[in-house]
C-alpha cells in the first residue's frame, strides 16, 4: 500500500497527504536508514527509543540500545508511534466550534486566529471573574509543566494533573512513611508479593523485563493476590484470588502474625522506625482467622505466607504497585504495604527497596559533584496562594495532603455544579481525556455545560476535546524537541525525529506563544525549547550534544545499597571518598535519612493523626467496594492500548477493537447468561451497556473491564460508541487522606 | 554457512503483541493480516488455571510442505534455512496455504501473493528480526546455530527446547520453551 493512498484526506480535518515530511536535524545515518534517539510518549512511562527514518519518513521504532535497562525493547504501543504519526484521523489544524457543543461541527482556523481568540477569552474571564475561575488539567509530565507555568503566569491556582486518578496513593504513602520515593529491586529479590500490579499488561519495560525474568527463574517466588487471573497472575508461583478491596485485611493479618511471633527485623525497626506500639495496637485483633471471611483466604495460608516472606527477608519486595486503586481505604492498604516492607528490614538491601541513586544523590553520597545536575527553569513559577476549588494543600480540607500542582480531579465537576467555593467559568485542558479517565462522567458532562469557554490541546479529537470551543492540535512526540529528564543515574531527552506534519505545534510553543500574546510572559527566561534545555543543562554543551546524539546519557557507576557491606566495599574501590563514612559494621548509616517529621520511618504518623483522627494508624474504614450490589466491577490496563489515547490507531485497533466485560463462567450460567450477551451494568451513578465474556479467570463476585473504550468521539468513527466507559459507574467520592479515585465499584447486572 | 534458528520462551512471553506490531511496521503488512501473533489460551477451572502463550508464525521447516507443493517455484528455501516466497512467481493458487500444517501463510490483500514470516531476512539480511529486537521480556532468541558462541546455542544447551508438531517430521527451525507456570492452587 502506498502511504499516499493511505493518507486520504478526510472531510474537513485537512489532509496529511499533500505534506511531505522532512528529515529532522537530529538524525544520524545508519545504512539506508537514519536513526534518531528519542523518548516514547505512547504512554506515560517514557521509554528511550530509536526511531528509524528512511526517505524522510519514520518507518520503525525500537528501544534505544544505548539504554541498558531496556535495550531494543519496546511494547506494542511504542512500536505503533509510527502509525499514530501518520494516522489520517490526527488533528492537523486548529479548530473553532461552529455547531452546538459536542456536535462535531468545526471550522479550521489559523494559529493566529485561534490563539488570539483564546487570549481574548481568557483575558475577558480574568477581568470579570478573576483568574481563579479558570481550571487547568493535563496528564503529568512535560505537558503539565508547561501548562502549569502558563496557569501560574495567568494567576489561577486551579491546576490539575492525572495524579489523583492514578499514582497519588503510593507517592503520598512513601512520602509520609519514608519521606520520599523508593525503588523496588525486582532484579535481585527472592520473593515478591504483588497485589495486582499488572506489569505484564500495564507495561513499564524496565520493570516488566526484570519481573518476567524473576517469575521465570526457579529459585524465586512470585505471589500474586488479585481477583482476576491476569497475565501477572498467570506467571505467578502462587495466585490467590482475593476479594476486591480487601488487600488491607490480608496485610493487617500478615503484620499481626509477624508482630505476634516476633518474626520481623527487630534491630532495623529499633534503629530506624517510630510508632511500633501504635502499630501493635492497630493489628492486635487482625488475626489470620479474623480475615478469612473478609478476603476469602484461609488462616493457614496467611500463616504459611508470613513465614515464607520472613525466611526470604531481606530479599523481599512487597510491591505497592502503581495505580491499584481498589477502595476508599487505599491509603491504609498502601500504608500497610510500606510498613510490611519496613518490618522485613529490606530497606537499602539488595533485592529489597532502596532510594534512587540518581546523579544528585550520588554526588551527595560521594561528597563531590562528579555527575552533572540540572537546573529547573520552571522553578520561578509559583502556584498562587488563593484557595483552590478542591482545597488541596489547605488547612481544614479533606485534600490537605494533596499537592497544589496536581489536585483532585474528582472534585472539579461538583465544584462547577455547586459554584462552591466560587464559580468556575472556563477550562483549559492539554492531553487529558477527563470524560473517560475520571469518575462520574454524567456529573462532568453537566458541569461542562455550565462553562463559558473550553480550550483543549490534543493529538486527536478525543471525548473531552469534542466538547471544547477551541481545539489546538499538538504535534505528536515524534515531531517535538523537549526538555531533559532524569532516568536512572543519567538523563534522557526527546528529540524530534521528523519535521512537523500539518499545522501543529508543541505544547511548549502553544503555551509560550499564548503567554506572549497575553503579555504575561515576564517570568519566562527562555523563548525556545533549545534555550530551555540550555538553561537546564547550565550551559553544559557536551551533555546536550550527547543527549541529541544518543538520546540518553548514563554513567557507569557500580550499584550501591547503603546497608550492604560487601557492595559498599566494592563501591569504595571506585569512589574512595566514601571510606570515611563507612561504619564499623560496614554500612553507610550516616547517609540514611528520612525526610519525615520524626526523621524515622513512620509506622504511626502523628501529622495525619492530628488532622484525621484514627488515620495515623492502620485501619480499614470504608474498605467495602460492593456497596450492597451483587458484583464489584474492576478495571485495568491492556498492553495494546493506553488509557483513553490509542484506541483509534489502526494497527492497535485491529489487535483490540472492543472491550467486553469478564464474568465468571459458572456464575453467569447460574444467572442464565451466555457468552456475548449484551446486558446493562447499573448502579447509583449510571448505567452502561456491555457485552459479556464468560471466563474461568475471575472470581464469581467480580467483573472486569479493560479501560478506555465506550468513547463519544464522532470524529473517530472506528471507536465512536464502541464498548463501554466504566468511569460512568464510578463515584466522585475519593479515598481517605490520599484523595485517590476509587476504580472498584459495586454494580448489578440488568437485562437489556 | 549460517543456519538461522529462533526460540520462543513461553515462560518469558507475556502475550503483549509487541512482536506483531513491530513485524507489521518493518514489513509493511496491510491491516487484517499478520505474519506473527502470540495466542493466549487460558485453561482449567477457577481457581486452578493456567494461560499459555504460543507464537503463531512460520516455523521455517527444513522439509517444508509449502515448498514441495508449490507449482511455480515461488516458495523456496535458502541454504541458511529460511523459507521465502518470490512474489513475482507466485500465482496465489493457495496450495501452500493448505499444505502448511502451522497455518502460517495467508494471502496478502495488496500484492495478492502468499505472504508469511521471513525472519526479516529480505530487509535485515540475517541481523536480529524486528520481533526479536522489540520483545519487552526477551522471550525471543535468534541466531546462527553454526556459531558456537551464539546466544541461541547457550539456550539450546541449558534449556529444554521443543519443536511444534515435531511428530510431523518437518523439522522446524522455530523452537519453544514450554510454559511451566499456573495450573496449581493450594
Amino acid at each position: 500500500m502506498k502511504r499516499r493512498d493511505f493518507l486520504k484526506s478526510s472531510a474537513f480535518l485537512g489532509s496529511l497527504a499533500c505534506i511531505k515530511p522532512v528529515l529532522s536535524a537530529n538524525a544520524f545515518t545508519n545504512g539506508d536508514r537514519k536513526s534518531v534517539f528519542s523518548v516514547c510518549e505512547m504512554c506515560s512511562t517514557r521509554c528511550p527509543i530509536e526511531v528509524s527514518v528512511k526517505d524522510n519518513k519514520g518507518v520503525f521504532i525500537n528501544g534505544n540500545p544505548k539504554f541498558s535497562a531496556n535495550k531494543t525493547s519496546v511494547c506494542a504501543r511504542g512500536g505503533a508511534g509510527i502509525n499514530q504519526l501518520y494516522d489520517k484521523n490526527r488533528l492537523i489544524k486548529p479548530l473553532i466550534r461552529v455547531g452546538k457543543r459536542g456536535e462535531n461541527k468545526w471550522r479550521e482556523a489559523s494559529w493566529d486566529e485561534a490563539l488570539n481568540l483564546v487570549a481574548t477569552k481568557l483575558n475577558e474571564i480574568k477581568e470579570k471573574h478573576g483568574a481563579k475561575s479558570v481550571i487547568f488539567t493535563s496528564k503529568a509530565g512535560e505537558s503539565h509543566t508547561h501548562m502549569s507555568n502558563f496557569a501560574c503566569a495567568y494567576g489561577s491556582p486551579n491546576i490539575f494533573s492525572h495524579y489523583s486518578s492514578c499514582p497519588i496513593t503510593y507517592n503520598m504513602v512513601l512520602e509520609h512513611t519514608y519521606g520520599g520515593g523508593l525503588s523496588r529491586d525486582f532484579a535481585n529479590a527472592k520473593y515478591i508479593v504483588n497485589f495486582g500490579h499488572n506489569l505484564f499488561e500495564g507495561i513499564v519495560i524496565s520493570d516488566a523485563k526484570k519481573l518476567a525474568k524473576f517469575a521465570a527463574s526457579s529459585d524465586t517466588k512470585l505471589l500474586v493476590l488479585e481477583p482476576r487471573f491476569s497475565v501477572v497472575a498467570a506467571k505467578a508461583d502462587e495466585w490467590l484470588p482475593i476479594k476486591p478491596g480487601t488487600d488491607v485485611a490480608f496485610l493487617m493479618a500478615l503484620i499481626h502474625v509477624w508482630l505476634r511471633d516476633e518474626k520481623y527485623d527487630k534491630d532495623f525497626v529499633k534503629e530506624y522506625c517510630i510508632g511500633l506500639d501504635e502499630l501493635k495496637a492497630s493489628v492486635k485483633d487482625t488475626s489470620p482467622k479474623w480475615q478469612e471471611n473478609i478476603t476469602g483466604i484461609s488462616a493457614k495460608t496467611i500463616e504459611r505466607i508470613a513465614d515464607e516472606i520472613y525466611k526470604a527477608a531481606p530479599k523481599v519486595v512487597i510491591d505497592w504497585g502503581h495505580k491499584t486503586t481498589t477502595t476508599h481505604a487505599e491509603y491504609q492498604r498502601t500504608r500497610a504495604i510500606a510498613i510490611a516492607n519496613a518490618l522485613m528490614g529490606n530497606y537499602e538491601k539488595k533485592g529489597g527497596i532502596h532510594t534512587s541513586k540518581n546523579a544528585s544523590n550520588l554526588n551527595k553520597i560521594i561528597g563531590e559533584n562528579i555527575f552533572p545536575t540540572l537546573d529547573n527553569p520552571s522553578n520561578v513559577f509559583k502556584v498562587p496562594n488563593t484557595p483552590r476549588i478542591d482545597g488541596a494543600g489547605e488547612e481544614g480540607s479533606k485534600n490537605y495532603f494533596v499537592s497544589r500542582k496536581h489536585g483532585v480531579l474528582m472534585d472539579i465537576a461538583p465544584a462547577i455544579l455547586s459554584e462552591k467555593p466560587y464559580p468556575i467559568k472556563a477550562w483549559v485542558n492539554t492531553r487529558f481525556n477527563h470524560l473517560v479517565n475520571v469518575a462520574n462522567v454524567n456529573e462532568s458532562l453537566k458541569a461542562i455545560e455550565k462553562l463559558d469557554f473550553i480550550v483543549s490541546i490534543d493529538v486527536y479529537l478525543n471525548d473531552f476535546s469534542n466538547l471544547a470551543d477551541v481545539v489546538l492540535p499538538e504535534s505528536s512526540y515524534l515531531e517535538r524537541d523537549e526538555s531533559i529528564l532524569g532516568v536512572g543515574n543519567g538523563y534522557y531527552m526527546r528529540n524530534k525525529a521528523v519535521e512537523v506534519i500539518g499545522d501543529t505545534k508543541s505544547g511548549f510553543d502553544i503555551f509560550k506563544e499564548l503567554a506572549s500574546i497575553m503579555k504575561i510572559d515576564e517570568l519566562y527566561t527562555y523563548k525556545t525549547i533549545d534555550e530551555y534545555r540550555m538553561q537546564q543543562a547550565k550551559g553544559n554543551v557536551d551533555l546536550l550534544a550527547n543527549l541529541k546524539k544518543d538520546g540518553v546519557v548514563t554513567y557507569k557507576v557500580p550499584s550501591l545499597y547503603l546497608r550492604e557491606p560487601k557492595i559498599i566495599k566494592e563501591f569504595a574501590k571506585t569512589y574512595p571518598q566514601i571510606k570515611d563514612k563507612i561504619d564499623s559494621n560496614g554500612e553507610l548509616s550516616s547517609l540514611i535519612s528520612f525526610k519525615t517529621p520524626s526523621k524515622k520511618i513512620e509506622l504511626f504518623i502523628e501529622k495525619v493523626e492530628k488532622l484525621f483522627p484514627a488515620h495515623g494508624s492502620l485501619n480499614m474504614v470504608d474498605y467495602d467496594v460492593f456497596n450492597g450490589h451483587e458484583f464489584c466491577l474492576t478495571s485495568g490496563k491492556t498492553p495494546i492500548h493506553t488509557n483513553a489515547h490509542t484506541q483509534n490507531i489502526p494497527i492497535l485497533n485491529e489487535l483490540m477493537s472492543e472491550s467486553p466485560v469478564w464474568i465468571n463462567e459458572s456464575k453467569a450460567k447460574e444467572l442464565g447468561l451466555k457468552d456475548g450477551d449484551i446486558v446493562y451494568l447499573e448502579n447509583e451513578f449510571g448505567k452502561i451497556q456491555v457485552k459479556l465474556m464468560l471466563t474461568q479467570g475471575i472470581r464469581p463476585d467480580t467483573l472486569f473491564i479493560y479501560h478506555g473504550f465506550g468513547r463519544v468521539t464522532p470524529a473517530l468513527k472506528n471507536i465512536h460508541e464502541v464498548g463501554a466507559n466504566d468511569s460512568i459507574l464510578l463515584g466522585s467520592k475519593s479515598g481517605h487522606i490520599c484523595s485517590t479515585m476509587v476504580t472498584n465499584i459495586g454494580v448489578d447486572i440488568k437485562r437489556v | 554457512m549460517k543456519k538461522f534458528v529462533m526460540i520462543h520462551d513461553e515462560n518469558l512471553c507475556i502475550g503483549c503483541q509487541a512482536c506483531s506490531v513491530a513485524c507489521k511496521n518493518e514489513n509493511q503488512i496491510p491491516s487484517g493480516v499478520f505474519r506473527v501473533q502470540v495466542h493466549a489460551k487460558m485453561s482449567g477451572v477457577f481457581p486452578n488455571l493456567k494461560t499459555d502463550f504460543t507464537r503463531a508464525s512460520c516455523v521455517m521447516c527444513e522439509d517444508s510442505p509449502c515448498v514441495s507443493v508449490c507449482p511455480t517455484g515461488a516458495s523456496f528455501k535458502l541454504a541458511n534455512g529460511i523459507t521465502l516466497i518470490d512474489e513475482k512467481l507466485c500465482v496465489s493458487c493457495k496450495y501452500c496455504v493448505l499444505a502448511c500444517p502451522y497455518n502460517a501463510r495467508f494471502v496478502n490483500p495488496i500484492t495478492k501473493a502468499i505472504d508469511k514470516c521471513t525472519f526479516c531476512y529480505p530487509n535485515r539480511k540475517g541481523a536480529t528480526p524486528a520481533c526479536v529486537s522489540v520483545c519487552p521480556t526477551d522471550a525471543l532468541i535468534f541466531g546462527d546455530i553454526n556459531d558456537s558462541n551464539s546466544e541461541i546455542n547457550k539456550v539450546l544447551a541449558s534449556k529444554s527446547v521443543e519443536y511444534p508438531k515435531a511428530h510431523l517430521g518437518t523439522k522446524p527451525k522455530l523452537g519453544f520453551i514450554k510454559n511451566t507456570k499456573g495450573g496449581r492452587y493450594e
